[in-house]
């Protein structure tokens, strides 16, 4: 590593990674550090719940009433803004999946013992997740993603967060018991 | 020494013991001992090299030996302050430091490595080993730095701001003497290199003041950089340091081993629907 062209943008490109990893951590730690409180404020999942307006709104039958009654320009402007609602309850999916990572992370961080291997698996799954989610986000852009699909996922995301939910109640249940043992103690 | 080089020495003793003294007052030695101790080594090592300079001269053997053994111990103390950052907060969550401190003496390890391996393959002159050697250091600590906060970023932690301005400051200095070392150790180990090691001695006597030129211009570079990031860590130091936040409560062993699986599994599912989503 001796030459100047290499070293010189690694040296920066790692301390402009620095400065937005401090920049970013100045922001988290206003949120505080995990706790068990931090834990029972977690949404785990939000956004799937809104799905059936979603599929109201981009129905094939809306779309066909759309183009066979509206002006050309007006049905194609609908279409696009049909996309980007599309796109917008992606982005939510995506804070949905992404609070449900974070849940496993925090659980990780206030668990006394971590397996090397679920720690190494749930990072694989969450970069794998960026890839996967970009690409669908691209097909979804291009208008070549049937809507059952999306509905399929959402159906997943819902399961997953009622899940979490009986697993969040569990907990706090556990940390209430623990604190009622530690005061009759 | 020049006059340059006298005063530039001056302004960084002066922001030096400013800097112990604020270490002092906020008896940082009991939260922070190995940043502490760092910040002792530069300004004995400080102290030292002048004596050396003034006994021996500026441009002796010595004083060469002295000052570049004097930036290798100054790596090596600021290599313990970011071990102390990297245990600062992570060691209190007993799980995920268990995990994080081998992954990090890992990463640390191979960069000594190529440090060691970067440093033997250099011409044989002391100043260029030290020199390649604090260089590839001086990187290892801005990647470990950023392995740090990358940690704390996906565990949802973050540094307190005194630790986060010393990881901040480190960061800066460490990357400017990076980049710094590499333009000289281009300049000394490229085409300058057969002019002092072959016979062209009169040559060399007829480049000295552009090589003095050049080295004063990065002594005053660097010594800047040195007294603004001692400045910001002055500035930090200027409020009492909090007290070392309490332990977290720790969830039971069996909530991760229950959850966690689960958690990973309900992920890989939902990557499995996103691929079939991707078939055509």
């Amino acid at each position: 590593m001796n030459e100047p062209s290499i070293v010189i943008p690694l040296a920066i490109a790692l301390s402009g990674l620095l400065l937005w990893l401090l920049i970013s951590g100045r922001k988290s730690s206003r949120m505080g550090a995990p706790s068990y409180s931090s834990l029972d404020g977690l949404p785990t999942a939000k956004h799937y719940g809104y799905f059936p307006q979603i599929r109201q709104a981009l129905s094939e039958e809306d779309a066909q009433f759309l183009r066979e009654n509206a002006p050309p320009h007006v049905a194609k402007r609908a279409l696009r803004e049909r996309r980007a609602v599309a796109r917008g309850f992606l982005k939510g999916l995506h804070e949905d999946f992404s609070n449900l990572a974070r849940l496993g992370r925090m659980i990780a961080a206030l668990s006394p013992e971590v397996s090397h291997q679920q720690e190494t698996e749930r990072l694989i799954l969450s970069l794998k997740f960026q890839v996967l989610y970009s690409l669908v986000w691209l097909r979804l852009a291009a208008g070549n993603l049937p809507l059952e699909q999306l509905e399929h996922l959402t159906g997943l995301v819902g399961r997953l967060a009622t899940r979490m939910d009986a697993a969040m109640a569990e907990i706090s249940a556990l940390s209430a018991g623990q604190i009622q043992g530690g005061l009759g103690a | 020494m020049n006059h340059l080089e006298t005063f530039l020495s001056c302004s960084i003793f002066a922001f030096q013991v400013t800097l112990c003294a604020f270490l002092y007052a906020r008896k940082a030695q009991r939260i922070l001992p190995f940043f502490t101790a760092y910040a002792i080594v530069i300004l004995v090592n400080m102290i030292w090299l002048w004596f050396v300079y003034k006994v021996f001269g500026f441009l002796s053997v010595t004083a060469y030996f002295c000052y570049w053994i004097s930036i290798l111990v100054n790596a090596g103390m600021r290599s313990l302050a970011i071990a102390e950052l990297c245990r600062f907060k992570l060691g209190a969550y007993r799980g995920i430091w268990g995990l994080i401190w081998r992954g990090l003496a890992g990463l640390s390890a191979l960069f000594l490595l190529h440090a060691a391996f970067d440093t033997w393959g250099q011409p044989n002159r002391f100043a260029i080993y030290s020199l390649t050697l604090d260089r590839d250091l001086e990187i290892a600590s801005v990647a470990i730095l950023a392995a740090l906060l990358l940690i704390h970023n996906y565990y949802g932690l973050s540094l307190e701001p005194l630790q986060r301005t010393i990881a901040a400051g480190i960061c800066f200095i460490a990357a400017t003497d990076a980049i710094g070392y590499t333009i000289l150790q281009h300049l000394y180990t490229g085409f300058l290199f057969p002019i002092f090691s072959g016979n062209h001695s009169s040559l060399w006597r007829d480049l000295l003041p552009y090589s003095v030129r050049i080295n004063d211009l990065w002594s005053t570079v660097h010594v800047s950089c040195f007294m603004f990031t001692i400045g910001i860590w002055c500035y930090a130091l200027r409020k009492p340091i909090p007290a070392r936040v309490e332990a977290p409560e720790l969830l039971p062993s069996d909530v991760y081993r229950e959850l966690s699986p689960a958690i990973n599994m309900r992920l890989a599912t939902f990557n499995d629907r996103l691929v079939e989503l991707l078939k055509p």
